[in-house]
């Protein structure tokens, strides 16, 4: 009985990390690309969120040395794990024209999704 | 400089857009981390590091070329014509500001607040002063004469098109006094302690009808307020710097990449270099806040980077410059439909989650789809494997619909009635009909 309850615990953590996984993609998602934005100072290439953009690249659409696309799940729990805990690591996020390149820490990123976030909160927005 | 001054570095400035090496329009040594920063004539800021100028960061700060570089202890403050963009040195950005009434801003200073206050003027009659802290403007002055270059010292010196430079006083930014320096243009100009240095232009009529370099720096001693003798340079004087730790010692360099070393109380004995930049011209000249480097920057995109390759560094006390983190190796996970997703472990943290999702969200779930308009159903047409129709719903793109109400509304079915409710109903519409006529 004792052992059916670790087994219990241990799938109830796996369910549980899953939820936060989701959550954190819910508010990723509805937060980047919005059409409203378009012309919006705070997301152009000089704007506070660009930032997002980058970060969304960084996650989600890693290339190989030939420029093919790579999905490693690892990469991109690892890196949400890091946004959602708001590590002081810092990565490098370059734009697609490789123009840009920045050095942010993931707290950096999890401030902006966060403001970015409360902003979708407010009732009217303009 | 001493004897064992050479190139130790030379950098092709990285290709703008259309992959067009774009020339540096701008550029400034970092006063506080081994930086050089170069803005180009597409609004974009980038770091170089170290004597490898290896590419650091870089953003944009705004459109058209950048006219001029701010370090500041927090990051970097870039002019463009017609904004302001301060940015970390680690490229995010702080503020940006933009005004009507910003229309081709040339230069900017520091005035009497220390770092926390700069004044922005250029080839227009409004300057601003901004607070860098709070990236806001604090006031706008009106202006007679419109400026092209700024420098503080003991006062802020600003160039004029007209080859005179005014005398500003740091705090009221009032014109003290007004010294013609150059007879048509100021080319270069510096300003450190109690002096001035400039390079100008006189216009050459006759048969060539050009301006040409003049053949000396002027000297201005703001202590006593008196033009001192000029510097003579028969090469033609193009761009001067002062040593920012020998007081009195300046460097004079000559468009084609001579350089001269020349102590202003003691003209007659100068130190002679030579840049190798013998297929183009220099554009522009700067010394690094320890004394111990200069970069050149010449038409053909190339920044050339002088010093003792045994002493260069850019500031006078560095702080390290902040790198990403080398990624961690990531163990080898096989990803099967049964691997939990916790395989990868959190990092240690004690702050509320990004994934904390707020309380008073609640949101009702089970709506019925909402329905295809019969009219767009009837225009569909068939391709492939899937169905298309012009657009006719009068609506924005992803508007919700509440498909509860006019679910209920069209309810055709209805409860089946009692016989007294019925009589009930038809006494009620019949009361109604009647009240109605």
């Amino acid at each position: 009985s004792l052992h059916a309850n670790d087994t219990l615990y241990s799938e109830l953590a796996r369910e549980v990390e899953n939820g936060r996984i989701v959550r954190l993609l819910m508010k990723l998602g509805s937060i980047n690309e919005r059409p409203d934005y378009d012309g919006e100072l705070n997301w152009s290439e000089n704007g506070e969120r660009y930032v997002l953009k980058l970060f969304r690249d960084y996650v989600f659409h890693q290339v190989n040395a030939e420029g093919r696309p790579v999905v490693d799940m690892g990469h991109i729990l690892a890196c949400l794990n890091k946004l959602d805990a708001g590590s002081q690591e810092k990565i490098t996020l370059t734009s697609r024209d490789e123009q840009s390149v920045f050095v942010v820490s993931y707290n950096e990123v999890k401030k902006q999704v966060n403001s970015a976030w409360a902003d979708l909160q407010k009732p009217s927005r303009r | 400089m001493d004897g064992d001054w050479e190139e130790v570095g030379r950098l092709l400035l990285p290709p703008g857009q259309n992959a067009i090496p774009s020339q540096a329009q701008t550029m400034a040594f970092d006063t506080s981390q081994e930086l050089l920063w170069v803005g180009n004539e597409y609004g974009r800021v980038s770091s170089f590091y170290s004597t490898e100028l290896t590419r650091y960061t870089s953003f944009k700060a705004g459109e058209g070329p950048v006219r001029q570089l701010l370090i500041h202890e927090k990051g970097v403050i870039a002019l463009c014509a017609r904004s302001i963009h301060m940015g970390l040195r680690r490229g995010p950005p702080l503020w940006h500001i933009t005004h009507d009434d910003m229309k081709d801003l040339h230069c900017m200073s520091y005035t009497s607040k220390g770092t926390s206050e700069i004044l922005v003027a250029g080839l227009q009659d409004q300057m601003f002063a901004i607070d860098v802290e709070k990236g806001t403007v604090t006031k706008q002055i009106p202006t007679g004469d419109r400026y092209t270059k700024m420098k503080r010292s003991r006062y802020i010196c600003a160039a004029t098109q007209s080859g005179s430079i005014n005398i500003l006083d740091s705090t009221t930014f009032s014109i003290v006094r007004t010294w013609n320096a150059h007879a048509s243009l100021i080319n270069d100009m510096d300003a450190q302690h109690d002096f001035i240095v400039t390079c100008g232009y006189s216009f050459r009529g006759g048969n060539q009808q050009s301006y040409m370099h003049d053949p000396l720096v002027n000297v201005f001693d703001l202590k006593n307020m008196v033009s001192l003798p000029p510097i003579p340079f028969p090469a033609g004087a193009a761009f001067v710097r002062m040593h920012p730790r020998m007081s009195t010692t300046s460097i004079v360099v000559s468009q084609l990449g001579q350089m001269h070393i020349v102590d202003l109380m003691n003209v007659h004995t100068s130190n002679v270099r030579q840049a190798n930049v013998f297929s183009s011209h220099l554009t522009m000249v700067e010394i690094a806040p320890s004394g111990e480097a200069i970069c050149l920057a010449d038409g053909e995109c190339y920044m050339h980077l002088w010093g003792s390759p045994s002493r260069i560094r850019f500031a006078e006390l560095s702080n390290p410059v902040e790198f990403a983190d080398a990624e961690e190796a990531q163990q080898q996970v096989d990803w099967t439909r049964g691997t939990p997703l916790n395989t990868i472990g959190m990092p240690y943290y004690r702050e509320q989650l990004l994934s904390a999702w707020p309380s008073h969200m609640i949101f009702e779930v089970g709506a019925p789809p909402s329905k295809l308009d019969p009219q767009l159903v009837s225009s569909l047409k068939r391709a492939d494997w899937f169905d298309y129709a012009p657009n006719t719903r009068n609506a924005r793109r992803n508007q919700i619909e509440n498909t509860r109400t006019t679910e209920k509304t069209a309810a055709s079915l209805q409860a089946p009635k009692f016989l007294s409710e019925k009589a009930r109903e038809s006494a009620n519409e019949v009361a109604s009909s009647e009240r109605r006529i």
